[in-house]
């Protein structure tokens, strides 16, 4: 896990601090039941390292008027310091309230970067300001209104197939000075699917020459297909309007165009290649005939899909190949 | 990624950094040589064109050749950089430079922060009524850049803009609550947060560059400048009478040698202490004085000190001498005997020096002198005829006084008969040593302007005065006021009454009564903030019966006053603001929803008004009627094109009493 990895661009006694924070959460709370709303046990303030040393400097100026007792330079820098210490709160309160939603993360070819969308209510009426999201790899950054739902996304690298964890990552806000951060460390329970990645120059798609395979674009075309009853959303021009008159109730026509060059994928086809290299051409191959509206189906060692086309197949079918054991 | 501190600032960013710097620098500025006012708005300037005309960053060598020049003009001009005053124009101008290479988010914060240091100088040199305004003005500043800052870096790394753009107004205030938030715990601080009773170090006296007042020598000019500063040097409360204008004369330094031209004091007399003092008991006149900060050791006081201020010590001549020069506001209590005889006897070193002249000087003085002498004069009628030479004889009290050369008192007695208090004074006092009269110069000021509100009295710079003091034996030192001889009125109405023509444009009568007036406001200041200190602070519960506060007490108050504030004050002010103000149809509407909870119906968010009346309505059949005239009134109110009147809504909201659903 990428734990470790957390903040990586700080300094070691940070990282060391941010893990055992980390490491903190995990014990005491680990995963978010959702919906999550962030309380006061929930949230961190520290000073950011501009606001140290924004106090570092307050703290030489207060010491000049205590020493000259210069009461103007004193009044100046008390009530500066004042201030900081109340950023901490409205820090802390740009936070809390703030309520996690859920998840969401579609699937993504490996290599490519996954986007885990984190959606926050704001259930309050007052606004959110510069709420960010951090994690490792990648921050966002949103203010939220007056109760309304804000998604923000987090990137992860995704280097091979299969499921990926969300890291956790940080919630955070350095409102209204930057002097404060407050955060709160969230170990989500989400996960993303990850595909093969498609070679870039596949073989050619194993077409079966059958026509008669038995798969056919349903829904279009212009070969009848048989009857059914009507249901709202059917054209009125593909209602059977003589059979329906017998019937005394509504009938549609269903289409299809005949399938003249509907492919096998096949595990077993595949020669003597390695296993994720037989993945990987076999994604290619689901786009590629996807792309060229190529009845598909497949066959792998635990499963097998009929042939047929669309959103649905394509994405099945990629998660038989994403989550592939031998 | 980029770590959060080095991303660019914005322009809108860079140019709030600018204008706090611009208004943390400003009073410093004013009081900066020319050459490094130029060196310090070049680099601002450019700065502020590169960001809005989108010039390219100048080459390194470019801005340390910069740099460069910029020390060497602070160097000639301030001829030191060491002093406290040339120490703060080079953090200004350094500031200014770092400017031109600032880009990042992570310098526009060193520049901010350091412009609120720079800020809390400016009260090393004034304290005065309008600095706490300016200054809260620039904290404003300083915060609306650091909210930009804050939006800056967390939003620089994503293209799109923020959700949430604020208005300018809006960021000042937001900005000026903030202000106001902290002023409780900024005051409890200030009040209770303990302070040390004794510096831990001082200030090192060459490091004094901004000496304001009286100096250590007197030359011609040297107090018409003064007369041109109408910043207040000190202020007086008496303890019962106030004496007369023509008792008023605040003894300053005092001056035995003369080479001519400058009349000097003597490290030799000054280290000498008075042979004798006042009686405590004597003292006619008791009086407070609150002394301005100006780096001199001095203080002053009507003749003659009876009492010895703390940390200071009364010399032979009766100047009082601070061991620390006056770099805060000062305040000492003193009493004064003007009945007190000043040495009836002058030993024989002090008489040669009050007799002292420089050889074949003034020749024509000492020729008027010689015949005086010849028509058989004791001492005392010297003293009166060289008075009414003065007062019979064509002088003039002005400001315009000719440049005067070797033998400066001939020029003065004879040719240009034109002077200020000082020329008179010196002519005088050389005079008296040409006829063998033990005579010293003594400098201070004259009068003062009584605020009948505040009951004190205000001497201000043009106040400044010089006269002489002639010895004679058993009587001791006696003042004599040639300027009284010349021009009476000085001495009775002040020394700004005295000239016909105004020093200034800006100088009339009215105006100047006004700023007397106005003083008030200054003095209470002063009384109340600026001379706060450790032993105030101490005393604070003294009325209540406490008699000194300690440390740890003081702490515990601190402790307790914030915690109280944080407790309760603090979430009072930062409570959930109810529904928009802008929008009191929903104000309204969420009243409706919260009889309705009440009555034990709970509305889904997502549900639209006619949507809600019929899910209530089905729950709470009794009202069922009041319910759906309420919702619609709401949606008509809402979205028809001919909305009705807001106050029916209301109206309806107000008769609506839901019962509660017991079935």
């Amino acid at each position: 896990m990428n734990t470790a990895a957390l903040i990586s661009q700080e300094n070691g006694i940070n990282q060391r601090f941010n893990l055992w924070i980390l490491e903190r959460v995990r014990r005491k709370r680990g995963s978010p039941e959702l919906p999550f709303t962030l309380e006061y046990r929930h949230i961190y303030v520290m000073p950011t390292m501009f606001g140290f040393w924004f106090g570092v400097l307050l703290a030489l100026t207060a010491i000049g008027g205590l020493n000259f007792n210069n009461n103007m330079v004193l009044i100046l820098a008390f009530v500066m310091a004042a201030i900081a210490q109340m950023t901490s709160v409205l820090a802390y309160r740009n936070l809390s309230g703030i309520t996690l939603l859920g998840f969401r993360a579609p699937p993504v070819f490996a290599g490519q970067a996954a986007r885990f969308t984190v959606l926050l209510k704001n259930p309050e009426e007052r606004l959110r300001f510069a709420i960010q999201l951090v994690s490792s790899e990648s921050s966002d950054c949103t203010d939220i209104k007056q109760q309304a739902t804000g998604g923000l996304e987090l990137e992860l690298m995704t280097g091979r197939r299969g499921w990926i964890e969300m890291e956790p990552f940080r919630i955070e806000n350095r409102y209204p000075l930057g002097l404060f951060r407050a955060w709160s460390v969230i170990i989500p329970n989400a996960r993303c699917l990850v595909y093969p990645a498609p070679v870039p120059n596949p073989p050619p798609l194993p077409k079966t020459g059958r026509g008669d395979f038995g798969a056919t674009r349903k829904g279009e075309g212009e070969h009848l297909h048989g009857l059914r009853e009507y249901q709202p959303g059917d054209p009125l021009g593909r209602i059977a309007w003589r059979t329906s008159a017998r019937h005394q109730t509504l009938y549609s026509r269903t289409m299809e165009a005949p399938c003249e060059d509907a492919c096998e994928l096949n595990w077993y086809l595949m020669g003597g290649r390695g296993t994720e290299e037989k993945l990987s051409i076999l994604t290619a191959w689901i786009l590629r005939a996807e792309r060229q509206q190529i009845p598909y189906s497949l066959e792998m060692p635990a499963a097998a899909l009929p042939a047929d086309l669309g959103e649905d197949h394509r994405n099945a079918c990629l998660e038989i190949l994403a989550l592939f054991e031998k | 990624m980029t770590a959060p501190g080095n991303m660019q600032s914005s322009q809108k960013a860079t140019l709030w950094v600018i204008a706090t710097l611009s208004f943390a620098m400003a009073p410093q500025l004013v009081r900066m040589p020319v050459p490094v006012v130029i060196m310090t708005l070049l680099p601002l300037m450019w700065r502020i064109g590169a960001e809005i005309r989108g010039w390219k960053p100048l080459p390194v060598l470019v801005r340390h050749g910069a740099t460069a020049v910029a020390l060497l003009t602070m160097y000639f001009s301030h001829g030191s950089i060491a002093g406290r005053r040339a120490a703060v124009s080079l953090l200004t101008v350094m500031l200014a430079l770092k400017l031109i290479e600032s880009y990042r988010i992570r310098d526009a914060r060193l520049i901010l922060s350091f412009s609120l240091f720079l800020c809390a100088t400016q009260f090393m040199f004034n304290q005065g009524i309008f600095m706490p305004f300016y200054g809260a003005l620039t904290v404003i500043i300083a915060l609306v850049t650091l909210t930009q800052l804050h939006r800056n870096e967390a939003f620089s790394a994503f293209d799109e803009t923020p959700p949430v753009s604020a208005s300018l107004f809006s960021e000042l205030g937001f900005s000026f609550r903030l202000l106001m938030l902290a002023i409780p715990v900024g005051l409890s601080l200030f009040l209770f947060f303990p302070r040390w009773a004794t510096p831990l170090w001082g200030i090192p006296e060459s490091t004094l560059d901004s000496k304001t007042g009286l100096s250590d020598s007197m030359s011609p000019g040297s107090i018409q400048n003064l007369f041109m500063d109408d910043s207040p040097a000190f202020r007086i409360t008496f303890e019962g009478d106030i004496p007369r204008p023509s008792e008023l004369y605040w003894r300053g330094p005092v001056f035995w040698d003369f080479n001519g031209k400058t009349w000097r004091g003597s490290m030799f007399r000054k280290t000498l202490g008075a042979d004798s003092q006042p009686d405590e008991s004597q003292a006619q006149w008791k009086y407070t004085v609150q002394l301005e900060p100006n780096e001199r050791h001095w203080l002053f006081s009507l003749d003659y000190p009876a009492t010895t201020p703390r940390d200071s010590r009364i010399t032979i001549d009766f100047q009082i001498l601070r061991r620390q020069p006056v770099t805060q506001l000062l305040q000492y209590s003193i009493g004064s005997d003007s009945t007190f005889v000043d040495s009836p006897e002058l030993a024989a070193k002090l008489k040669s020096s009050a007799l002292d002249l420089p050889d074949g000087s003034n020749p024509r003085a000492r020729e008027l002198i010689e015949g005086w002498k010849r028509e058989g004069m004791d001492d005392q009628a010297m003293v009166r005829r060289a008075l009414t030479h003065f007062n019979q004889e064509e002088f003039h009290y002005s400001l315009e006084s000719p440049l005067l050369g070797r033998h400066s008192v001939d020029e003065f007695l004879f040719d240009t008969r034109m002077g200020y208090c000082e020329h008179y004074a010196s002519a005088f006092t050389v005079m008296m040593r040409m006829a063998g009269i033990p005579s010293r110069i003594v400098t201070g000021y004259q009068g003062g302007w009584y605020n009948e509100v505040g009951d004190y009295l205000l001497v201000r710079q043009s106040d400044a005065h010089a006269w002489s003091e002639v010895w004679f034996p058993d009587l001791g030192w006696s003042r004599v006021d040639p300027t009284a001889a010349v021009s009476p009125s000085r001495i009775a109405s002040g020394s700004l009454g005295a000239l016909s023509a105004p020093r200034h444009l800006l100088d009339y009568t009215w105006l100047r009564s006004f700023r007397n007036g106005a003083d008030i406001v200054q003095q209470r200041w002063n009384d109340w903030v600026i001379k706060f200190s450790a032993d105030s602070q101490a005393r604070m519960f003294s009325s209540f019966g406490l008699e000194r506060l300690s440390p740890s007490m003081l702490v515990t108050i601190l402790f307790a006053v914030i915690g109280l504030f944080s407790l309760f004050l603090l979430p009072f002010i930062l409570r959930v603001k109810g529904p928009d103000r802008k929008d009191p149809l929903r104000a309204v509407w969420l009243k409706f929803l919260k009889r309705l909870k009440a009555a034990g119906f709970e509305a889904l968010p997502s549900s639209g008004p006619i949507e809600l009346a019929y899910s209530a309505a089905h729950q709470l059949p009794r009202d069922s009627q009041s319910i759906h005239h309420v919702a619609d009134l709401y949606s008509r109110s809402r979205y028809s094109a001919t909305p009705p009147p807001l106050q029916e809504l209301r109206d309806a909201i107000k008769e609506f009493h839901p019962m509660k659903n017991t079935g």
